[in-house]
Protein backbone atom coordinates (compact mmCIF):
# COMPACT_ATOMS: atom_id res chain seq x y z
CA UNK A 1 0.00 0.00 0.00
CA UNK A 2 1.16 3.57 -0.68
CA UNK A 3 2.83 5.46 1.76
CA UNK A 4 1.28 8.13 1.03
CA UNK A 5 -2.15 6.79 2.61
CA UNK A 6 -1.04 6.83 6.19
CA UNK A 7 0.41 10.24 5.29
CA UNK A 8 -2.86 11.74 3.74
CA UNK A 9 -5.19 10.06 6.55
CA UNK A 10 -2.74 11.65 9.47
CA UNK A 11 -3.21 15.35 8.08
CA UNK A 12 -6.80 14.73 7.40
CA UNK A 13 -7.21 13.93 11.03
CA UNK A 14 -5.12 16.31 12.67
CA UNK A 15 -7.04 19.17 10.00
CA UNK A 16 -9.93 17.31 11.65
CA UNK A 17 -9.38 18.50 15.03
CA UNK A 18 -8.52 22.14 13.89
CA UNK A 19 -12.07 21.88 12.21
CA UNK A 20 -13.35 21.39 15.69
CA UNK A 21 -11.97 24.48 16.44
CA UNK A 22 -13.40 26.45 13.62
CA UNK A 23 -10.16 29.10 13.76
CA UNK A 24 -12.27 32.50 13.46
CA UNK A 25 -14.57 31.50 10.25
CA UNK A 26 -11.50 29.39 8.31
CA UNK A 27 -13.24 26.01 7.53
CA UNK A 28 -11.29 22.47 7.26
CA UNK A 29 -12.46 19.70 5.37
CA UNK A 30 -10.96 16.53 3.73
CA UNK A 31 -11.02 13.06 2.37
CA UNK A 32 -8.46 10.25 1.99
CA UNK A 33 -9.33 6.97 -0.16
CA UNK A 34 -7.45 3.65 -0.86
CA UNK A 35 -8.94 1.96 -3.55
CA UNK A 36 -8.27 -2.24 -4.96
CA UNK A 37 -9.21 -3.65 -7.98
CA UNK A 38 -9.10 -7.37 -9.80
CA UNK A 39 -9.75 -7.89 -13.26
CA UNK A 40 -10.38 -11.05 -14.69
CA UNK A 41 -8.45 -10.64 -17.81
CA UNK A 42 -6.41 -7.58 -19.05
CA UNK A 43 -5.52 -5.05 -17.21
CA UNK A 44 -7.28 -1.59 -16.21
CA UNK A 45 -6.70 2.08 -16.05
CA UNK A 46 -2.93 1.19 -16.01
CA UNK A 47 -3.03 -1.06 -12.90
CA UNK A 48 -1.48 -4.27 -13.13
CA UNK A 49 -5.79 -5.30 -12.08
CA UNK A 50 -5.06 -9.12 -13.69
CA UNK A 51 -2.88 -9.64 -10.14
CA UNK A 52 -4.26 -7.10 -8.15
CA UNK A 53 -3.71 -3.45 -7.87
CA UNK A 54 -3.31 -0.98 -4.61
CA UNK A 55 -2.19 1.79 -7.08
CA UNK A 56 -5.30 3.70 -6.09
CA UNK A 57 -5.02 6.40 -3.68
CA UNK A 58 -6.82 9.72 -3.74
CA UNK A 59 -6.94 12.42 -1.14
CA UNK A 60 -7.56 16.55 -0.45
CA UNK A 61 -7.67 18.84 1.97
CA UNK A 62 -9.75 22.37 1.13
CA UNK A 63 -9.44 25.50 2.87
CA UNK A 64 -12.11 27.92 2.90
CA UNK A 65 -13.75 31.61 4.30
CA UNK A 66 -15.66 33.60 4.50
CA UNK A 67 -14.60 37.21 4.40
CA UNK A 68 -17.95 39.04 3.84
CA UNK A 69 -21.48 37.16 3.77
CA UNK A 70 -21.22 37.79 0.37
CA UNK A 71 -17.33 36.87 -0.35
CA UNK A 72 -16.27 33.64 0.27
CA UNK A 73 -12.57 32.23 -0.87
CA UNK A 74 -10.72 28.50 -0.67
CA UNK A 75 -8.45 26.07 -2.11
CA UNK A 76 -8.49 22.31 -2.37
CA UNK A 77 -5.20 20.83 -2.75
CA UNK A 78 -5.44 17.11 -4.54
CA UNK A 79 -3.99 14.38 -4.66
CA UNK A 80 -4.30 10.99 -7.11
CA UNK A 81 -2.79 8.24 -8.09
CA UNK A 82 -4.15 5.72 -10.39
CA UNK A 83 -2.00 3.00 -11.62
CA UNK A 84 0.64 4.78 -13.76
CA UNK A 85 -1.68 8.41 -13.95
CA UNK A 86 -1.41 10.83 -11.10
CA UNK A 87 1.21 10.53 -9.30
CA UNK A 88 2.62 11.82 -5.55
CA UNK A 89 2.61 15.94 -6.71
CA UNK A 90 0.07 17.51 -4.58
CA UNK A 91 -2.38 19.48 -6.93
CA UNK A 92 -4.83 22.21 -7.05
CA UNK A 93 -7.94 20.96 -7.38
CA UNK A 94 -9.75 24.49 -6.49
CA UNK A 95 -8.73 27.82 -5.78
CA UNK A 96 -11.59 30.57 -6.12
CA UNK A 97 -13.33 33.49 -4.81
CA UNK A 98 -16.71 33.10 -5.26
CA UNK A 99 -19.29 36.39 -4.88
CA UNK A 100 -22.96 35.82 -4.11
CA UNK A 101 -24.82 39.22 -5.39
CA UNK A 102 -28.03 37.55 -4.52
CA UNK A 103 -29.76 34.14 -4.66
CA UNK A 104 -30.16 35.02 -7.88
CA UNK A 105 -26.67 35.37 -9.33
CA UNK A 106 -23.52 35.09 -8.20
CA UNK A 107 -19.85 34.64 -9.85
CA UNK A 108 -16.90 32.80 -9.00
CA UNK A 109 -13.55 33.15 -10.48
CA UNK A 110 -9.85 31.24 -10.60
CA UNK A 111 -9.92 27.31 -10.97
CA UNK A 112 -13.14 26.31 -10.62
CA UNK A 113 -14.75 22.95 -10.92
CA UNK A 114 -16.82 23.01 -14.38
CA UNK A 115 -20.36 22.22 -13.42
CA UNK A 116 -21.51 19.80 -16.74
CA UNK A 117 -23.84 16.47 -16.56
CA UNK A 118 -24.89 15.17 -13.02
CA UNK A 119 -21.67 14.76 -12.03
CA UNK A 120 -18.33 15.84 -14.04
CA UNK A 121 -18.06 18.85 -10.80
CA UNK A 122 -18.13 16.20 -8.22
CA UNK A 123 -16.20 12.99 -10.06
CA UNK A 124 -13.55 12.87 -7.56
CA UNK A 125 -15.69 13.44 -4.25
CA UNK A 126 -15.33 9.85 -3.49
CA UNK A 127 -17.00 10.12 -0.60
CA UNK A 128 -20.43 11.33 -1.69
CA UNK A 129 -20.92 8.60 -4.13
CA UNK A 130 -22.33 5.13 -4.05
CA UNK A 131 -19.90 3.93 -6.65
CA UNK A 132 -16.08 2.71 -6.82
CA UNK A 133 -16.08 3.83 -10.09
CA UNK A 134 -18.64 5.95 -12.02
CA UNK A 135 -20.29 4.91 -15.35
CA UNK A 136 -16.75 5.34 -17.29
CA UNK A 137 -18.90 5.70 -20.52
CA UNK A 138 -19.41 9.47 -19.14
CA UNK A 139 -17.23 10.31 -16.20
CA UNK A 140 -13.72 8.11 -17.23
CA UNK A 141 -11.45 8.40 -13.91
CA UNK A 142 -8.40 8.02 -15.80
CA UNK A 143 -9.59 11.61 -17.52
CA UNK A 144 -10.94 13.33 -14.73
CA UNK A 145 -8.35 15.75 -14.45
CA UNK A 146 -9.02 17.25 -18.11
CA UNK A 147 -12.90 17.30 -17.48
CA UNK A 148 -12.99 18.31 -13.48
CA UNK A 149 -12.01 22.22 -13.81
CA UNK A 150 -10.87 25.06 -15.79
CA UNK A 151 -9.22 28.41 -14.95
CA UNK A 152 -11.45 31.08 -15.45
CA UNK A 153 -14.85 32.18 -14.40
CA UNK A 154 -18.42 31.05 -13.94
CA UNK A 155 -21.35 32.82 -13.51
CA UNK A 156 -24.80 31.20 -11.36
CA UNK A 157 -27.73 31.11 -9.80
CA UNK A 158 -31.51 29.87 -9.29
CA UNK A 159 -34.55 31.06 -10.27
CA UNK A 160 -37.81 30.09 -8.95
CA UNK A 161 -40.86 29.92 -11.29
CA UNK A 162 -43.57 29.63 -8.94
CA UNK A 163 -45.19 27.16 -6.53
CA UNK A 164 -46.61 25.00 -9.61
CA UNK A 165 -43.67 25.48 -12.17
CA UNK A 166 -40.69 24.62 -9.77
CA UNK A 167 -36.51 26.17 -9.88
CA UNK A 168 -34.21 26.57 -12.71
CA UNK A 169 -30.63 26.43 -11.94
CA UNK A 170 -28.21 27.71 -14.16
CA UNK A 171 -24.50 28.10 -14.62
CA UNK A 172 -22.72 29.24 -17.61
CA UNK A 173 -18.67 29.13 -17.57
CA UNK A 174 -15.77 30.21 -19.78
CA UNK A 175 -11.90 29.73 -19.70
CA UNK A 176 -9.11 27.64 -20.67
CA UNK A 177 -8.86 23.81 -19.70
CA UNK A 178 -5.82 21.74 -20.35
CA UNK A 179 -4.67 18.03 -20.52
CA UNK A 180 -3.03 16.96 -17.49
CA UNK A 181 0.63 15.68 -18.32
CA UNK A 182 -0.30 12.31 -15.97
CA UNK A 183 -3.60 11.93 -17.19
CA UNK A 184 -4.81 9.44 -19.62
CA UNK A 185 -5.55 11.24 -23.11
CA UNK A 186 -1.35 12.02 -22.55
CA UNK A 187 -0.64 8.65 -21.57
CA UNK A 188 -2.31 7.45 -24.95
CA UNK A 189 -0.61 9.99 -27.18
CA UNK A 190 2.74 9.68 -25.74
CA UNK A 191 2.20 5.80 -26.14
CA UNK A 192 1.70 6.63 -30.17
CA UNK A 193 4.99 8.49 -29.73
CA UNK A 194 4.28 12.06 -29.34
CA UNK A 195 5.12 12.93 -25.68
CA UNK A 196 4.31 16.25 -24.10
CA UNK A 197 6.25 18.55 -21.66
CA UNK A 198 4.07 21.27 -21.74
CA UNK A 199 0.12 20.58 -21.51
CA UNK A 200 -2.15 20.93 -24.30
CA UNK A 201 -4.77 23.24 -23.50
CA UNK A 202 -7.62 25.46 -25.18
CA UNK A 203 -10.41 27.35 -24.80
CA UNK A 204 -13.91 26.21 -22.81
CA UNK A 205 -17.09 27.75 -22.69
CA UNK A 206 -20.41 26.48 -22.21
CA UNK A 207 -23.38 26.11 -19.51
CA UNK A 208 -25.67 24.39 -17.35
CA UNK A 209 -29.38 24.10 -17.03
CA UNK A 210 -31.41 22.47 -14.93
CA UNK A 211 -35.16 22.25 -13.56
CA UNK A 212 -36.00 21.26 -10.22
CA UNK A 213 -39.22 20.16 -10.92
CA UNK A 214 -42.53 20.48 -8.69
CA UNK A 215 -42.59 16.84 -8.11
CA UNK A 216 -40.18 17.21 -5.18
CA UNK A 217 -36.93 14.48 -6.42
CA UNK A 218 -37.14 15.18 -10.02
CA UNK A 219 -34.36 17.03 -11.73
CA UNK A 220 -34.18 17.44 -15.28
CA UNK A 221 -31.30 19.18 -17.23
CA UNK A 222 -29.16 19.42 -20.21
CA UNK A 223 -25.35 21.10 -20.42
CA UNK A 224 -23.56 21.65 -23.16
CA UNK A 225 -19.49 22.44 -23.47
CA UNK A 226 -17.39 23.74 -26.57
CA UNK A 227 -13.66 23.02 -26.14
CA UNK A 228 -10.57 23.31 -28.31
CA UNK A 229 -7.17 21.85 -27.62
CA UNK A 230 -3.60 22.58 -28.99
CA UNK A 231 -0.51 21.29 -28.27
CA UNK A 232 3.15 20.94 -29.37
CA UNK A 233 6.11 18.51 -28.59
CA UNK A 234 9.13 17.70 -29.45
CA UNK A 235 8.20 15.13 -32.08
CA UNK A 236 5.38 17.09 -33.42
CA UNK A 237 1.83 18.25 -32.26
CA UNK A 238 -1.54 18.10 -31.62
CA UNK A 239 -4.76 20.11 -33.32
CA UNK A 240 -8.53 19.69 -31.68
CA UNK A 241 -10.92 21.54 -33.94
CA UNK A 242 -13.40 23.39 -31.62
CA UNK A 243 -16.20 20.79 -30.86
CA UNK A 244 -19.47 20.75 -28.80
CA UNK A 245 -20.29 18.19 -26.16
CA UNK A 246 -23.44 18.22 -24.87
CA UNK A 247 -25.44 16.04 -21.90
CA UNK A 248 -28.89 15.23 -20.99
CA UNK A 249 -29.75 13.58 -17.94
CA UNK A 250 -32.82 13.02 -15.12
CA UNK A 251 -32.78 12.48 -11.82
CA UNK A 252 -35.25 11.29 -9.01
CA UNK A 253 -35.03 10.48 -5.69
CA UNK A 254 -37.55 9.08 -3.74
CA UNK A 255 -37.66 7.91 -0.04
CA UNK A 256 -35.08 5.34 -0.12
CA UNK A 257 -34.70 4.83 -3.82
CA UNK A 258 -32.82 6.82 -6.45
CA UNK A 259 -32.61 6.73 -9.97
CA UNK A 260 -30.69 8.57 -12.94
CA UNK A 261 -29.91 8.36 -16.01
CA UNK A 262 -27.33 10.58 -18.58
CA UNK A 263 -26.82 10.64 -22.23
CA UNK A 264 -23.50 12.43 -23.98
CA UNK A 265 -23.13 13.15 -27.25
CA UNK A 266 -19.26 14.91 -28.27
CA UNK A 267 -18.31 14.20 -31.99
CA UNK A 268 -14.83 15.66 -32.29
CA UNK A 269 -12.42 16.00 -34.82
CA UNK A 270 -8.16 15.94 -33.84
CA UNK A 271 -5.40 15.45 -35.79
CA UNK A 272 -2.18 14.75 -34.79
CA UNK A 273 1.15 15.68 -36.56
CA UNK A 274 4.02 13.30 -36.34
CA UNK A 275 6.74 14.96 -38.64
CA UNK A 276 5.87 15.42 -41.85
CA UNK A 277 2.73 12.75 -40.96
CA UNK A 278 -0.72 14.32 -40.11
CA UNK A 279 -3.05 11.82 -38.32
CA UNK A 280 -7.05 12.85 -38.67
CA UNK A 281 -8.82 11.36 -35.36
CA UNK A 282 -12.54 11.51 -35.52
CA UNK A 283 -13.97 10.32 -32.87
CA UNK A 284 -18.35 9.61 -32.35
CA UNK A 285 -18.81 8.90 -29.16
CA UNK A 286 -22.32 8.22 -28.18
CA UNK A 287 -22.58 7.32 -24.65
CA UNK A 288 -24.78 6.85 -21.30
CA UNK A 289 -25.73 5.33 -18.22
CA UNK A 290 -28.70 4.21 -16.14
CA UNK A 291 -28.06 4.08 -12.05
CA UNK A 292 -30.69 2.83 -9.59
CA UNK A 293 -29.52 2.50 -5.65
CA UNK A 294 -32.32 1.92 -2.70
CA UNK A 295 -30.76 2.70 0.63
CA UNK A 296 -31.19 -0.59 2.98
CA UNK A 297 -30.73 0.71 5.95
CA UNK A 298 -29.04 3.58 7.64
CA UNK A 299 -25.45 1.59 7.00
CA UNK A 300 -26.23 0.24 4.20
CA UNK A 301 -26.91 1.58 0.63
CA UNK A 302 -26.82 -1.05 -2.52
CA UNK A 303 -27.54 -0.45 -6.01
CA UNK A 304 -26.36 -0.65 -9.76
CA UNK A 305 -25.99 0.84 -13.05
CA UNK A 306 -25.59 0.16 -16.79
CA UNK A 307 -22.89 2.17 -18.68
CA UNK A 308 -21.98 2.51 -22.51
CA UNK A 309 -20.34 3.76 -24.35
CA UNK A 310 -19.99 3.12 -29.00
CA UNK A 311 -17.81 5.06 -31.60
CA UNK A 312 -21.06 5.19 -34.22
CA UNK A 313 -18.27 6.60 -36.80
CA UNK A 314 -16.43 2.69 -36.48
CA UNK A 315 -17.35 -0.65 -36.91
CA UNK A 316 -19.45 -0.62 -33.86
CA UNK A 317 -19.22 -4.78 -33.47
CA UNK A 318 -15.79 -4.35 -32.66
CA UNK A 319 -14.72 -4.82 -28.86
CA UNK A 320 -12.48 -1.85 -29.39
CA UNK A 321 -15.34 0.51 -30.47
CA UNK A 322 -17.45 0.02 -27.94
CA UNK A 323 -17.47 -0.60 -23.85
CA UNK A 324 -20.41 -2.05 -21.97
CA UNK A 325 -20.22 -2.52 -18.35
CA UNK A 326 -23.00 -3.78 -15.95
CA UNK A 327 -22.30 -2.83 -12.15
CA UNK A 328 -23.75 -3.72 -9.02
CA UNK A 329 -22.66 -1.84 -6.07
CA UNK A 330 -22.40 -1.68 -2.19
CA UNK A 331 -21.77 0.83 0.28
CA UNK A 332 -21.49 0.46 4.00
CA UNK A 333 -20.70 3.86 6.24
CA UNK A 334 -19.48 2.60 9.80
CA UNK A 335 -19.33 6.06 11.08
CA UNK A 336 -20.36 9.77 9.07
CA UNK A 337 -16.63 9.53 8.68
CA UNK A 338 -15.52 6.05 7.36
CA UNK A 339 -16.73 3.90 4.96
CA UNK A 340 -15.85 1.02 2.62
CA UNK A 341 -17.16 0.30 -1.08
CA UNK A 342 -17.55 -3.23 -2.93
CA UNK A 343 -18.40 -3.30 -6.85
CA UNK A 344 -18.81 -5.46 -9.37
CA UNK A 345 -18.00 -4.97 -13.12
CA UNK A 346 -19.05 -7.09 -16.13
CA UNK A 347 -17.16 -4.98 -18.67
CA UNK A 348 -17.71 -5.73 -22.64
CA UNK A 349 -15.79 -4.18 -25.49
CA UNK A 350 -12.48 -2.55 -24.82
CA UNK A 351 -12.61 1.21 -25.82
CA UNK A 352 -12.09 3.13 -22.47
CA UNK A 353 -9.88 2.39 -19.45
CA UNK A 354 -7.23 0.46 -21.37
CA UNK A 355 -3.58 1.29 -22.36
CA UNK A 356 -1.33 -0.37 -24.19
CA UNK A 357 1.62 -0.12 -21.92
CA UNK A 358 -0.06 -2.41 -19.05
CA UNK A 359 -1.54 -4.92 -22.14
CA UNK A 360 1.61 -5.87 -24.34
CA UNK A 361 0.01 -9.56 -24.78
CA UNK A 362 -2.98 -7.63 -26.13
CA UNK A 363 -6.83 -7.30 -25.20
CA UNK A 364 -9.61 -9.84 -24.73
CA UNK A 365 -13.30 -8.82 -25.65
CA UNK A 366 -14.33 -8.98 -22.09
CA UNK A 367 -13.54 -8.74 -18.13
CA UNK A 368 -14.94 -9.23 -15.02
CA UNK A 369 -13.80 -7.08 -12.23
CA UNK A 370 -14.05 -6.48 -8.59
CA UNK A 371 -13.21 -2.72 -6.86
CA UNK A 372 -13.13 -1.85 -3.77
CA UNK A 373 -12.39 1.23 -1.56
CA UNK A 374 -12.49 2.42 2.14
CA UNK A 375 -12.57 6.19 2.56
CA UNK A 376 -12.08 8.61 4.93
CA UNK A 377 -13.95 12.12 5.18
CA UNK A 378 -14.88 15.09 7.35
CA UNK B 1 -55.28 0.00 46.80
CA UNK B 2 -52.79 -2.44 47.35
CA UNK B 3 -49.46 -2.19 47.97
CA UNK B 4 -48.88 -4.21 44.97
CA UNK B 5 -51.82 -1.90 42.93
CA UNK B 6 -50.08 1.19 44.07
CA UNK B 7 -46.81 0.00 42.50
CA UNK B 8 -48.57 -0.66 39.03
CA UNK B 9 -49.95 2.95 38.73
CA UNK B 10 -47.22 4.05 39.68
CA UNK B 11 -44.80 2.24 37.51
CA UNK B 12 -47.78 2.73 34.34
CA UNK B 13 -47.73 6.36 35.48
CA UNK B 14 -43.88 6.50 35.30
CA UNK B 15 -44.02 4.87 31.94
CA UNK B 16 -46.99 7.42 30.14
CA UNK B 17 -44.96 10.14 31.27
CA UNK B 18 -41.51 8.82 29.57
CA UNK B 19 -43.36 8.05 26.61
CA UNK B 20 -44.72 11.84 26.41
CA UNK B 21 -41.47 13.22 26.97
CA UNK B 22 -39.66 11.09 24.33
CA UNK B 23 -42.65 12.16 21.62
CA UNK B 24 -42.38 15.66 22.98
CA UNK B 25 -38.60 15.62 22.55
CA UNK B 26 -38.63 14.72 19.23
CA UNK B 27 -41.12 17.39 18.50
CA UNK B 28 -38.97 20.00 17.15
CA UNK B 29 -39.09 23.79 17.05
CA UNK B 30 -37.54 25.75 14.65
CA UNK B 31 -35.82 28.91 16.43
CA UNK B 32 -34.10 32.02 15.20
CA UNK B 33 -31.94 35.44 16.34
CA UNK B 34 -34.19 37.79 17.77
CA UNK B 35 -32.66 40.05 15.42
CA UNK B 36 -34.71 37.47 12.06
CA UNK B 37 -37.92 39.70 11.37
CA UNK B 38 -39.77 37.12 9.69
CA UNK B 39 -42.36 35.14 12.16
CA UNK B 40 -42.84 32.20 9.68
CA UNK B 41 -41.17 29.82 7.28
CA UNK B 42 -42.26 27.24 4.94
CA UNK B 43 -41.02 23.81 4.11
CA UNK B 44 -40.00 25.17 0.41
CA UNK B 45 -38.16 28.22 1.96
CA UNK B 46 -36.44 25.94 5.46
CA UNK B 47 -35.14 23.34 2.18
CA UNK B 48 -33.82 26.19 0.09
CA UNK B 49 -31.66 27.59 3.44
CA UNK B 50 -30.67 24.67 4.85
CA UNK B 51 -29.56 23.65 1.50
CA UNK B 52 -27.66 26.53 0.63
CA UNK B 53 -29.83 27.40 -1.98
CA UNK B 54 -31.58 30.84 -0.42
CA UNK B 55 -28.78 32.91 1.66
CA UNK B 56 -31.35 35.57 2.79
CA UNK B 57 -34.45 35.52 4.52
CA UNK B 58 -37.51 37.33 2.22
CA UNK B 59 -37.14 40.72 3.85
CA UNK B 60 -33.56 40.78 2.42
CA UNK B 61 -31.92 39.82 5.85
CA UNK B 62 -29.24 37.54 6.00
CA UNK B 63 -29.97 33.63 6.66
CA UNK B 64 -27.61 32.06 8.88
CA UNK B 65 -28.44 27.70 9.04
CA UNK B 66 -27.21 25.67 12.06
CA UNK B 67 -27.51 22.54 12.57
CA UNK B 68 -27.16 19.39 15.27
CA UNK B 69 -24.92 16.98 14.00
CA UNK B 70 -27.18 14.27 14.72
CA UNK B 71 -29.65 12.88 17.46
CA UNK B 72 -33.53 12.24 17.34
CA UNK B 73 -34.34 16.12 16.92
CA UNK B 74 -31.78 16.13 13.79
CA UNK B 75 -33.10 13.27 12.16
CA UNK B 76 -36.90 14.40 12.48
CA UNK B 77 -36.27 18.11 11.60
CA UNK B 78 -34.38 16.83 8.56
CA UNK B 79 -37.30 14.14 7.49
CA UNK B 80 -39.99 16.66 8.14
CA UNK B 81 -38.91 19.49 6.42
CA UNK B 82 -36.11 18.54 3.87
CA UNK B 83 -37.39 15.20 2.90
CA UNK B 84 -33.80 13.99 3.62
CA UNK B 85 -31.77 11.63 5.49
CA UNK B 86 -29.18 12.75 7.55
CA UNK B 87 -26.96 10.60 4.78
CA UNK B 88 -28.13 12.78 2.19
CA UNK B 89 -27.97 15.79 3.86
CA UNK B 90 -24.27 15.31 4.67
CA UNK B 91 -23.39 14.45 1.13
CA UNK B 92 -24.97 17.36 -0.08
CA UNK B 93 -22.72 19.37 1.84
CA UNK B 94 -19.95 17.65 1.36
CA UNK B 95 -20.41 17.91 -2.60
CA UNK B 96 -20.85 21.69 -1.89
CA UNK B 97 -17.58 21.98 -0.17
CA UNK B 98 -15.24 19.87 -1.99
CA UNK B 99 -16.39 21.18 -5.31
CA UNK B 100 -15.73 25.21 -3.59
CA UNK B 101 -19.43 25.72 -4.34
CA UNK B 102 -20.64 25.97 -0.55
CA UNK B 103 -19.37 26.28 3.11
CA UNK B 104 -21.11 23.50 5.49
CA UNK B 105 -23.43 25.33 7.86
CA UNK B 106 -22.18 25.53 11.50
CA UNK B 107 -23.00 21.79 13.35
CA UNK B 108 -23.37 21.25 17.07
CA UNK B 109 -22.76 18.44 19.54
CA UNK B 110 -25.89 19.80 21.78
CA UNK B 111 -28.82 21.72 21.49
CA UNK B 112 -27.87 24.34 24.51
CA UNK B 113 -24.89 24.82 22.13
CA UNK B 114 -27.58 25.48 19.54
CA UNK B 115 -29.44 27.53 21.46
CA UNK B 116 -26.42 29.69 22.50
CA UNK B 117 -25.14 30.52 18.91
CA UNK B 118 -28.52 30.95 17.69
CA UNK B 119 -29.34 33.38 20.44
CA UNK B 120 -26.30 35.18 19.56
CA UNK B 121 -25.29 35.46 16.22
CA UNK B 122 -27.46 37.60 14.27
CA UNK B 123 -29.75 35.70 11.30
CA UNK B 124 -29.39 32.69 12.96
CA UNK B 125 -31.74 30.02 12.13
CA UNK B 126 -31.53 26.25 13.89
CA UNK B 127 -33.93 23.42 15.36
CA UNK B 128 -34.17 22.03 19.07
CA UNK B 129 -36.70 19.92 20.39
CA UNK B 130 -39.53 21.26 22.16
CA UNK B 131 -38.53 20.43 25.68
CA UNK B 132 -34.98 22.59 25.32
CA UNK B 133 -35.12 25.43 26.79
CA UNK B 134 -34.95 28.56 24.97
CA UNK B 135 -33.94 31.39 26.22
CA UNK B 136 -33.15 34.35 24.52
CA UNK B 137 -33.87 33.18 20.71
CA UNK B 138 -37.24 33.72 18.81
CA UNK B 139 -40.08 30.89 17.58
CA UNK B 140 -40.87 30.40 14.39
CA UNK B 141 -43.94 28.65 13.08
CA UNK B 142 -43.39 25.83 9.97
CA UNK B 143 -45.67 24.98 7.38
CA UNK B 144 -46.14 22.95 4.58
Amino acid sequence: MSRRVPLLLLLCISARSLCAQDLSGIEIHGFVTQGFLFSSQNNYLTMHSSSGSLQWTDGAVSISDSLTDKLRVGIQLHMNQLGQLGGPNIQVDWASADYRVNDRFGFRAGKVKTVMGLFNDSQDVDAVFLWTLLPQSIYPNDNEGFFLSHLGGEVYGRLPLGHRVGKLHYDGFAGESYLPLHGGYIKQIGDAGLVFTTAPGGTTYGGDLRWEAPLQGLLIGASADIQAMDGTAPQGSLHLVPFLSAYYYVQFRKGKFYLAAEYNDAPSRASITLGQTVVPIPVGAHAWYAMGSYQLSKKIQVGSYYSCSVDTGLEPGLAVNYSKDWVVSGRYDFDSYFYAKLEGHFLHGTALGYYGSTNTNGLKDNSNMLAAKIGFSF
Amino acid sequence: MSVAGKTRCFLLLLALVVCCSTARAQDIVLVANKSVQVSALNDADLRAIFTGEKTRFADGSRALPVTLKGGAAHEVFLRKHLGETPDEFRAQWRKAVFTGQGAMPKTFDSEAAVIQYVATTPGALGYVSRISPQDNVKSLATSK
